[in-house]
């Protein structure tokens, strides 16, 4: 508004001139008027921003700080190609897998690595923001008491959140809690204990604060916050990243204390419409606009989703055989195709295939060496969809299998049904073949947080679905394993049990291959269960660091990038045992003399 | 013999003719014109014996009373001065020479004008003709090569975003670099103006020049200066150019598909990763080049159905330039003007992304009284820009395959290989994807007043407005991509409820006010002085709204309200005010000592208030050694000067960027993106960290120049030698990560040192009718970091326990920026890059143990000898960075090993990377120009160049080994990178001694790590300019009442030597639209 006085002055100027007898004495005037008039010139303001002399100082802009916090949870949402640092993308270590591989997973992996500092960067912003709020709130907001002391609790709920993955990925890192200049960030690092130790106050703050909620029903305004059930449920997977199991097992009560449980259907589960369930303890919150949603159609869905998207991320093969049969007896593709196991692995392509093939397609079949000795024209694809029925059938929720059809979109705009076939020849009508950037290759493709036709979302990079952090039955299986380890087993089963149930595969102990034999069995069966219940949701590679096995679960001799039938089309080489945990990025530590690296790794 | 004795007979009856009237003086009426013919208003005539004095009128006539022996001394600024002997005529006609020498030439300086034999300060200038008559599209691109220290690079050919960077006395900080621009005084910008209208261009380059534009002037001043109207009758000039263009040089990618296919094969198969191309489609493609047209069922050849595109040839469109100007000017005792036009038509060289410019010009000048002057510049300007997409043409460029046809009958090619995706991009659905409307416009008025007080003292004042708006709206032109093979649409074109539209709008204007007084005077005979006090304010701001629909009810209506569905609204805005006081003293004693002093006092917005304002003197002072008493007898000089200066200049600027930077002390939150309960929320984090004690830049500058002219003016030499020290560096170093994704502060922090020489000779001569120049350019700049964190200290020390380590503070003295870095010591931006291992190939020792020193010379593992002995030294204890696995997903055959600088045993690791202490900045700078006449016709080249850089290139599709799905190959690479088929050694791809590293399929951890093998020397030399003219005799001419017309034929960027095997070392090592070759013919028409 200032900005005008230069018009106004000019116009005094003009009027005085023409009452002015002597013209050229008064043209000196605008220097005199100019510098009197405007002196404000070199007062600008950004007119896109809060200066920080105004932040926290009223209710509403203590709410947007606060959001902003929250908002930390986003960061590493890309939405022009994947980061590989969003949740679910972690899935490409273990159960999912990155179609052009990774440097982890292909032992290259440098302490220069991008996604390990970018990650470091990502997880102290969210930690700086919280402390920000934490500090100002008290000492200039002038919300309501209440409010300030729920929002305060929320805010140490966020930064335990950060310090708790940091504290997975790196063990033992630097600690801030208050807000701290830029250049005095060069403490050392704290060991892995002392970060816990730090998660589990800021969580025991906010479980003692009586103005957080235990946990907000659906629609409530303020559902997406934190609660004390999210409290308590972090809580509980801090003690058990210690071994502490039976503080872990008294949390976890805790949590179903607070009201949560789980949700009746597996796959509806993670539609939009129950990402408030009762199920859902903590989640980023997505809405179907462009900067607010999520990304998980893009890079999990195929060029036949709504979008045109890039399947980055695929199934790694693995997991579709560890789901069970129905009855929770352990698959076996001998049962469906006699001598499976022991045939050459190019060879098995050959059950793969579609009906009917085409001379052409034939030739490029034999070309490589596969024989068509056991195709059958006419009944290829039903042998196939054999070993697909009557599992886990989660096991169909969360995977596209050959054969299979999804509810994508055709670019003319219609919803269509495509189906996964072998070899692709033409997503258009009549065929519908679902369609990958990857169609020389044949893979197990994502359902989970795959949208389904046209109406759920705007953008492929707009999915509205929430994203969970923790849900009901991580919290279950993470009781059980603490409940197993106590030795106390049998209190497990029925934990277990109520997931499986709930998903329709066949309960522990129901039947002969079912029987719990023992506290290491029921160690592997839980986690087995958390392996494919966990799907695309960003647990099992943690949980694999955690356990320290995946070594043993992943880098197993020949595993790699798999087609279907097994066939490697990047291959993976364990780097060393370095590997349970990331390196201090290089760039901190040439920065900070103070950080020591990790075990393992060269900077 | 007749003839002599009629002669000595005339003679003798003049001689007794003037003895007679010796003493009688008559009305002589005479018409003074130059060499062209042209008649010369404005000339002052006098007569030597009576001292009277007279003008010449518009038509170069004048009337003075003179007898027949008198003498006449004609003087014209510009023009060599004439006496000529009346002899009894009594009405004739003189031809005045122009001025060969630029001694008397008047130099636009800040603030003033002053002959250049007075100059203190170090001035290049460019005058008019070198930049009239290019067929050039903008002005800052048209002045490579002429001035001494001013770098100038084209890194751009696109129309519309082709102007130049210009860089005078190297770069002299981590910001900003950006010289300031002035067009008649006021902040402006270079290329939004006509070139046709410029009269001069002076380039202030030392400290005492520029620092009366104080904080704005560190990275020196650019001052253009318009033409006016001359008093005379009306003078119509129309020129026109039309030119042809073609790119520069084009990028060349392997074309054969079959080749491609088996390229990336064999990347795969290098890491051990499955064929992505299937031999099913290599054949095909084999069969089918077979029979090139050969048709298929639906008709169409296979050259078409089974591609072979060379995409860096086919987005290319060979096109005309067209460019149209006309001037009036004339003027009277009272009122003088100009007006002007251009029309200007650059199709650009790729389909869609042409720019049509208007342009008008008024410059009105008028005095109203004897003691007021008022007068005007105004311009306006539209342009329309055709919305071609080459961001992503250029994005894309290397991320499609030979196999699909670009355009075919009006149908756009998808790929028939069932190997690629369908979307794989076909570069010309950029070019054609998109349409609409953008226009930018720009109205640029001053208003000024001069006055005179008293005879010596002078008001000049000038309010100044500007604005540059641009409007947009674009839309999705759905275009269907074709499998021609089975010809099927393999992506269909969106629906209209899937098209997007956006429309913009963004607008910036300034406000300048600025008011100066003027003073002069002599003392005696011996000393002048003049003084000038003046104040300046200036206001900008800048907004602008995005608006972003999609869901169109028809392709075809494209209007917001037209569209369904909402995807966004965006707008933003920043503004910036200055407000300055400054002053100047000359003073010269006998036109020899040469004083100046000058003072600016400074405010800006962008700082606190605490730091807001600066003071900015300088001081410098010239002596004319060829002036003095002891010098008279060396009649070989006509001028010889020296001069030196030394100023404090101030940068303000905070980033490069004009939109950043504005607030940076201020520590502002901004919006972020959160939702509750599905309810959109804009909350709030900080962005950035504040810097509150943020504070001007401060550039120190030394300058000592001598200037020489030889008496006939052929010769003439400027030296120039300075010393330029930046102080306060606004820029924002990388802060530790653990301060998470806020940006880095912006801090005072490091100086810079520009130390350099410049060379400026000339030449000219006449023989005959045949007038020649030659001018020479060289600078030479040395850069260095003189401050940043502290020195780089590395090497071996012992720790507590006495174990020797190594030791390296590289990472608190610097901070890591890609594959440059800044340290104190080195240049800015140095290289820090690992060098390739460099062994004797000696392997093992006589006693069998592994030779550190005896691996591979060429830095590769080639052999099963190298192998071996990469086995051994792991056996050893030694190991490989940053890939110490041996295998072929990890370190093998075809690999880079990289030197072990610091013995730590580890080959290529962290502390192995070292300052290369070269950049991508020249050190070297240089242009020669040449212009010869003869009679009708002239003929002038300009060279420029840059040398002493090098560039990084290493930039995947063109210079790198991975070979990534639906990605390009470039020839270079292709031609010439390692292979060995371990299974058949007769594979005639084989190639072990390929320069190259072997190609990976997606991905390569090892090869393209920082190292020196991807430095290339980026020196350039070119022929920017060539024109050869002819001007049509005036006797011709004048028949048409034309007074002057002159055809000529010229060529931009004509030849270009280079040892850089990218596109053009002028666009730096990336690839992007490509500057253009023209050769054009135009005419230039005065009547």
């Amino acid at each position: 508004m200032k900005r005008n006085n230069i018009k106004i002055s000019y116009h005094s100027i003009l009027v005085r001139k023409v009452c002015a007898k002597k013209i050229w004495l008064l043209l000196l005037m605008p220097m005199v008027a100019l510098t009197s008039c405007v002196k404000n010139l070199l007062d600008t303001a950004p007119p896109g921003t809060i200066a920080s002399s105004n932040m926290w100082t009223t209710d509403n802009l203590t709410d947007l700080g606060v959001a902003g916090v929250y908002s930390a949870l986003r960061l590493g949402i890309e939405t022009g190609a994947a980061s590989g640092r969003e949740l679910y993308q972690y899935d490409r270590f273990v159960t999912s897998q990155g179609r052009d591989g990774d440097a982890f997973l292909q032992g290259t992996a440098t302490t220069g690595d991008g996604t390990v500092s970018n990650v470091w960067k990502e997880l102290y912003e969210g930690i700086h923001r919280a402390n920000d709020a934490i500090y100002n709130i008290p000492l200039i907001s002038p919300s309501g008491e209440e409010k300030k002391a729920r929002y305060i609790a929320e805010m140490k709920f966020l930064r335990a959140y950060f310090y708790f993955r940091l504290n997975q990925l790196f063990k033992g890192v630097p600690v801030y809690l208050e807000p701290v200049e830029v250049d005095q960030m060069t403490k050392g690092r704290e060991t892995e204990q002392a970060v816990w130790d730090v998660i589990v106050k800021d969580l025991t703050d906010c479980i003692d604060e009586p103005n957080l909620s235990e946990k907000y029903a659906k629609g409530d305004a303020n559902f997406g916050h934190a609660t004390k059930g999210a409290a308590y449920a972090l809580r509980g997977k801090t003690y058990l990243y210690q071994q502490k199991w039976a503080l872990a097992v008294a949390d976890f009560e805790k949590v179903k204390e607070s009201g949560y449980s789980l949700f009746p259907d597996y796959f509806e589960l993670f539609r939009a419409a129950n990402e408030q369930s009762d199920e859902m303890i903590f989640s980023i919150q997505n809405k179907a606009l462009s900067g607010y949603g999520s990304t998980t159609q893009f890079y999990c869905g195929t060029r036949s989703s709504f979008g045109s998207c890039w399947n980055t991320y695929l199934i790694n093969p693995d997991v579709v055989d560890m789901y069970e049969n129905a009855d929770g007896s352990p698959f076996n593709w001998d049962d469906i195709i006699p001598e499976y196991n022991e045939m050459s692995i190019d060879q098995r392509e050959v059950y793969f295939l579609r009906n009917n093939l085409t001379d052409a397609e034939k030739k490029t079949i034999t070309d490589k060496g596969v024989k068509l000795d056991a195709y059958l024209p006419d009944g290829n694809e039903e042998r196939i969809k054999k070993a697909y029925e009557n599992r886990d059938p989660r096991l169909a929720e969360n995977i596209i299998t050959p054969y299979s059809t999804y509810l994508g979109r055709e670019i003319d705009g219609a919803d269509r049904n495509f189906t996964s076939r072998w070899p692709h020849r033409n997503e258009n009508a009549p065929l519908f073949d679902l369609t990958t950037d990857t169609r020389t290759f044949f893979y197990y493709l994502h359902r989970k947080f795959v949208y389904l036709g046209s109406s759920e979302l705007p953008d492929r990079t707009q999915g509205p679905t929430d994203f969970p952090i923790i849900r009901y039955a991580d919290v279950l299986l993470m009781w059980a394993e603490a409940l197993n380890e106590l030795g106390r087993t049998d209190e497990a089963i029925p934990l277990v049990n109520e997931v499986r149930k709930r998903a329709g595969v066949g309960s522990l102990n129901s039947s002969a291959g079912t029987m719990v034999a023992g506290q290491e069995d029921m160690r592997q069966r839980i986690r087995h269960e958390r392996r494919v219940e966990f799907v695309n949701e960003g647990i099992s590679f943690f949980d694999e660091l955690r356990w320290k096995t995946w070594k043993e679960t992943v880098f197993y001799n020949g595993n790699g990038v798999k087609q279907i039938w097994g066939k490697v089309t990047v291959p993976y080489v364990w780097g060393g045992d370095y590997l349970y945990t990331w390196p201090i990025p290089l760039q901190e530590r040439q920065m900070n003399s103070n950080l020591t690296q990790n075990q393992g790794w060269v900077d | 013999m007749s003839n002599l004795y009629k002669s000595v007979a005339l003679l003798c009856a003049m001689f007794f003719t003037c003895l007679v009237f010796a003493q009688q003086r008559t009305a002589i009426t005479g018409t003074v014109k130059d060499k062209q013919n042209l008649p010369l208003p404005g000339v002052t005539v006098k007569v030597k014996a009576t001292g009277q004095i007279v003008s010449t009128s518009e038509q170069g006539h004048f009337t003075v009373n003179a007898a027949g022996d008198d003498v006449l001394v004609l003087t014209f600024i510009g023009y060599e001065p004439k006496e000529e002997t009346v002899n009894g005529r009594k009405n004739f006609e003189i031809i005045l020479n122009e001025n060969l020498s630029d001694l008397d030439e008047v130099v636009v300086v800040g603030y003033a004008t002053q002959k250049k034999a007075n100059l203190t300060g170090a001035v290049a200038t460019v005058s008019s003709k070198d930049i009239e008559n290019r067929s050039v599209t903008n002005v800052s691109s048209s002045l490579a090569g002429l001035a001494p220290g001013v770098a100038v690079r084209q890194g751009s050919g696109k129309p519309g975003s082709d102007g130049a960077t210009i860089r005078v006395r190297g770069t002299g900080t981590l910001n900003n670099n950006n010289a300031l621009v002035l067009v008649d005084g006021i902040i402006g910008s270079m290329d939004a103006v006509n070139p046709n209208d410029i009269e001069s261009v002076s380039v202030l380059k030392d400290a005492a020049s520029s620092s009366i534009y104080g904080s704005l002037a560190a990275n020196g001043v650019i001052l253009i200066t318009t033409k006016k109207g001359k008093s005379g009758k009306p003078m119509l000039n129309y020129s026109s150019v039309l030119s042809m263009t073609n790119p520069s040089n084009m990028p060349t990618f392997v074309t054969d598909y079959v080749r491609h296919m088996q390229l990336f094969n064999e990347g795969a198969r290098n890491v051990g990763q499955a064929n992505p191309y299937s031999q099913n489609s290599i054949d095909l493609w084999t069969e089918a080049n077979k029979n090139p047209n050969g048709l298929n069922e639906f008709g169409i050849p296979n050259y078409v159905a089974y591609p072979n595109t060379n995409w860096g040839d086919e987005i290319f469109e060979h096109n005309i330039v067209q460019n149209h100007s006309l001037s009036v000017s004339g003027g009277s005792d009272n009122v003088n003007y100009l007006l002007s036009g251009r029309y200007m038509d650059n199709p650009g060289l790729m389909h869609n992304t042409g720019l049509k410019r208007y342009e008008l010009r008024a410059n009105i000048e008028a005095k109203i009284a004897k003691f007021l002057t008022l007068g005007t510049q105004t311009f306006a300007s539209t342009q329309l820009q055709d919305l071609g997409n080459t961001d992503n043409l250029f994005n894309y460029l290397r991320q499609t395959t030979p196999g699909l046809y670009p355009i075919y009958e009006g149908r756009f090619g998808g790929p028939s290989s069932a190997d690629e995706a369908p979307i794989l991009n076909n570069l010309m659905t950029y070019l054609y994807g998109t349409d609409g409307n953008n226009q930018t416009s720009r109205f640029n008025t001053t208003v000024y007043a001069h006055i005179n007080f008293l005879k010596n003292l002078k008001l000049e004042s000038r309010i100044n407005y500007q604005t540059r708006f641009q409007e947009q709206d674009s839309h999705t032109v759905p275009l269907d991509k074709w499998n021609f093979a089975d010809n099927t649409i393999v992506n269909p074109a969106g629906l209209p409820s899937t098209l997007g539209i956006s429309n913009s709008f963004n607008k910036d204007y300034m406000i300048t006010f600025d008011n100066v007084l003027r003073y002069n005077t002599k003392f005696g005979e011996d000393h002048a002085f003049s003084a000038l006090m003046g104040h300046n304010e200036y206001y900008f701001k800048y907004y602008d709204l995005n608006t972003s629909k999609r869901g169109l009810i028809d392709a075809t209506v494209t209007t917001p309200s037209s569209a369904s569905e909402m995807v966004s609204t965006t707008g933003s805005g920043y503004d910036y005010a200055y407000r300055s006081y400054f002053g100047r003293i000359n003073y010269a004693f006998r036109d020899k000592y040469l004083f100046e002093a000058n003072l600016r006092y400074d405010g800006v917005s962008r700082f606190s208030k605490e730091n807001r304002w600066g003071t900015f003197p300088s001081f410098s002072a010239g002596w004319k050694i060829s002036e003095e008493e002891f010098m008279s007898a060396i009649n070989a000089i006509k001028n010889l000067k020296l001069r030196a200066s030394w100023g404090k200049l101030g940068n303000s600027r905070l980033n490069p960027d004009d939109k950043l930077g504005n607030y940076d002390y201020m520590a502002t939150y901004s919006g972020v993106n959160y939702s509750f309960n599905d309810v959109q929320l804009i909350g709030l984090a900080q962005n950035k960290y504040a810097n509150p004690m943020l504070r001007w830049e401060e550039t120190t500058q030394t300058d000592v120049g001598l200037d020489f002219t030889s008496i006939s003016n052929k010769l003439s030499v400027e030296l120039d030698y300075y010393n330029r020290y930046t102080d306060g560096i606004l820029t924002s170093p990388p802060i530790f990560l653990t301060a998470g994704t806020k940006s880095a502060p912006t801090r005072n922090t490091a100086a810079v040192l520009n130390r350099g020489i410049e060379v400026a000779l000339g030449w000219k001569d006449q023989i005959g009718d045949f007038q020649y120049a030659i001018g020479a350019n060289f600078a030479y700049n040395h850069n260095a970091v003189k401050k940043y964190k502290g020195a780089l200290e590395e090497g071996w020390t012992a720790d507590a326990n006495g174990n020797r380590i190594y030791q390296s503070n590289i990472g608190s003295v610097s901070v890591s920026d890609g594959n440059q870095r800044i340290v104190e010591g080195y240049g800015i931006n140095s290289y820090y890059v690992r060098d390739l291992y460099k062994g004797d190939g000696s392997y093992f020792n006589g006693d069998g143990s592994v030779n550190i020193n005896g691996g591979p010379n060429s830095g590769m593992i080639r052999t099963p000898e190298d192998m071996a002995w990469l086995n051994a030294m792991k056996e050893a204890g030694y190991s490989f960075s940053p890939v110490n696995g041996v295998g072929k997903s990890q370190l093998y055959y075809g690999d880079f090993i990289y030197a072990d600088r610091n013995g730590d045993g580890i080959y290529g690791n962290t502390y192995d990377l070292s300052l290369t202490n070269t950049r991508s900045e020249p050190k070297y700078t240089f242009g020669i120009n040449l212009s010869a006449s003869y009679k009708g016709f002239d003929f002038s080249m300009i060279w420029a160049g840059m040398a002493g850089m090098q560039y990084y290139w290493n930039q995947e599709g063109y210079n790198n080994s991975i070979v990534r799905n639906g990605n390009a190959i470039g020839t270079r690479y292709a031609d010439n990178h390692y292979y060995y088929n371990e299974t058949d050694p007769n594979d005639p791809a084989n190639n072990p001694g390929g320069t190259f590293p072997r190609l990976k399929y997606n991905g390569d951890d090892v090869n393209n790590a920082a190292n020196t093998f991807w430095l290339y020397n980026a020196s350039w030399f070119r022929l920017k300019n060539a024109q050869i003219g002819y001007t049509l005799p005036a006797s011709l001419t004048n028949k048409f009442s034309v007074s002057r017309i002159r055809f000529y034929f010229t060529g931009e960027n004509l030849l270009t030597f280079t040892a850089f095997p990218g596109l053009d070392p002028e666009l730096g090592a990336n690839v992007g639209y490509p500057t253009m070759r023209q050769f054009a013919l135009g005419v230039n028409v005065n009547f």
